[in-house]
């Protein structure tokens, strides 16, 4: 689901000790230059935060926020 | 008025009916007298249901919000999930190919461009619509008053014959169990309408009597029912209409490969499910609903914000300036409120989007943060690019600015 993507927390810009406010998942870019952004709450209900949680349950690692 | 009193009333020998009256005459039924009915009664108009909405939602393919035309994997047609692991490829789209004077006018219909004629074992296609738990609890399963349940359809398909449904009670914090059924494609390239009946108690079990089969009473995933295209070994040792409680058990070895030939293709529409047993005699009419409401009720799990190739939806929420610089927030109220607190889709490229403010306009790729409840949020960008026509607290417009953009709130099961 998240092949060849870059899974980054983002820090809130009116919090900046809040580093981890929600996650931007950012695909691969098209031959057109356009891509797909993901950006999923931190929130066990959602299903995207779910499939992001194995994601890392399966070895890999949420980059930190800028 | 003189009165018989009997206990029953037969038909003379050799006879079937017995007949109440003559036309024109009418029959009284005294107020606080009950009619019991144990048998089949036609003639009284639609037979009535439990629900008052379709438990189904989008049962007509009406809705299409994410676009008509699919090739990858996940949600394509409103609330119907799409998932395949062959070494083969289906196309899948939102069709007029319906069946004739049935009231419908959108199919979806899968279309394999690239066949896969023997799966692996750990290889299989299928098609689901999940239901929120809570949604389901009129069903009273966990318990002994389980409720029957029809699942009824249209489908049309060159590849005829054996095919499975999948039913499955999710764990919701006990035990997932799982029923698949058989049905026949029976005809090539014409439309059947199928009647699939689901016992509780299927091939004598009690899983679902007892309290494990109990359906969770919440937001999450309750209960799934698939359509089986195809499935390798592993996910075909099920029993036909025998409840189980081990996973992925998605059908039966009788299931066909649907993907074993590229001109292979498959329609289905007017999906309903009722709670109770019906025939395809006595099964309620489809419960058609205005495109409005359709809409409505797919939008508790996804919502277009805006897209750019709709004219009339330019605006895609009010924000403002939030630092002078490159910080702008956005706020924006759901239409209606969803599952969960959702994710953005959202569909980025260089000067995608625009903020208009101040009289300026500064273009960015895409909002990069979201966060917000199941009734409204706050987008935000944070830097990278300028909003630094503005001032700080000025407040505008963010708009679409490429045919391409698109912003969505996602909240699926």
């Amino acid at each position: 689901m998240f092949e060849n993507c870059i899974i980054k927390y983002q820090r809130a810009p009116d919090n900046p000790s809040n580093d981890k406010d929600c996650i931007l998942v950012t695909y691969p870019t098209k031959e057109d230059g356009s891509y797909k952004t993901l950006i999923v709450p931190i929130n066990n209900e959602n299903t995207d935060y779910q499939a992001i949680q194995k994601w890392v349950a399966d070895g890999n690692t949420i980059q930190e926020a800028d | 008025m003189s009165t018989i009193e009997v206990n029953k009333i037969t038909p003379v020998s050799g006879g079937t009916t017995v007949q109440v009256g003559e036309s024109g005459d009418t029959i009284n039924i005294p107020a606080g007298a009950t009619i019991a009915n144990a048998g089949t009664s036609t003639g009284f108009g639609d037979s009535l249901r439990p629900n008052a909405q379709a438990l189904i939602i989008n049962g007509s393919m009406e809705i299409s919000q994410r676009g008509t035309s699919f090739t990858s994997n996940g949600y394509q047609l409103d609330r119907w999930s799409f998932d395949e692991s062959t070494d083969g490829a289906v196309t899948v789209t939102q069709d007029s190919t319906v069946p004739s004077g049935q009231g419908f006018g959108k199919s979806i219909k899968f279309d394999v461009t690239t066949a896969d004629g023997t799966l692996a074992a750990n290889q299989y296609c299928q098609w689901t619509q999940f239901f929120e738990g809570q949604n389901l609890q009129l069903l009273k399963y966990g318990t002994s008053s389980a409720e029957n349940l029809t699942l009824a359809f249209w489908v049309r398909s060159n590849k005829t014959g054996t095919y499975c449904m999948r039913f499955v009670k999710e764990a919701g914090g006990q035990t997932r169990y799982e029923c698949p059924i058989e049905y026949s494609i029976s005809s090539s390239d014409t439309w059947e309408k199928k009647i699939i009946n689901l016992s509780p108690t299927a091939g004598s079990t009690t899983f679902i009597t007892n309290s494990a089969g109990a359906i969770v009473n919440s937001n999450a995933s309750g209960y799934r029912i698939a359509w089986i295209l195809a499935s390798g070994s592993d996910f075909n040792s099920g029993t036909n209409n025998t409840w189980t409680a081990t996973s992925d058990r998605l059908g039966t070895t009788n299931q066909v490969n649907f993907l074993d030939n590229t001109s292979n293709e498959l329609y289905i529409t007017g999906v309903q499910l009722e709670v109770g047993e019906y025939t395809s005699s006595t099964i309620p009419p489809f419960q058609h609903e205005s495109y409005a409401d359709n809409l409505l009720r797919c939008e508790r799990y996804y919502q277009v914000v805006g897209s750019g190739t709709r004219a009339d939806n330019l605006m895609y929420f009010y924000a403002y300036n939030f630092d002078g610089t490159s910080t702008m927030f956005g706020a924006y109220n759901f239409r209606k409120e969803m599952r969960t607190g959702p994710s953005i889709d959202q569909t980025s490229g260089t000067n995608y989007y625009t903020f208009k403010c101040n009289n300026a306009a500064d273009d960015f790729d895409g909002v990069n943060g979201f966060r917000g409840g199941i009734a409204g949020g706050e987008f935000y960008l944070s830097g990278g690019s300028s909003v630094g026509s503005s001032s700080a607290g000025q407040a505008g417009v963010v708009m679409g600015k490429n045919a391409s953009s698109h912003v969505a709130l996602v909240a699926e099961l």
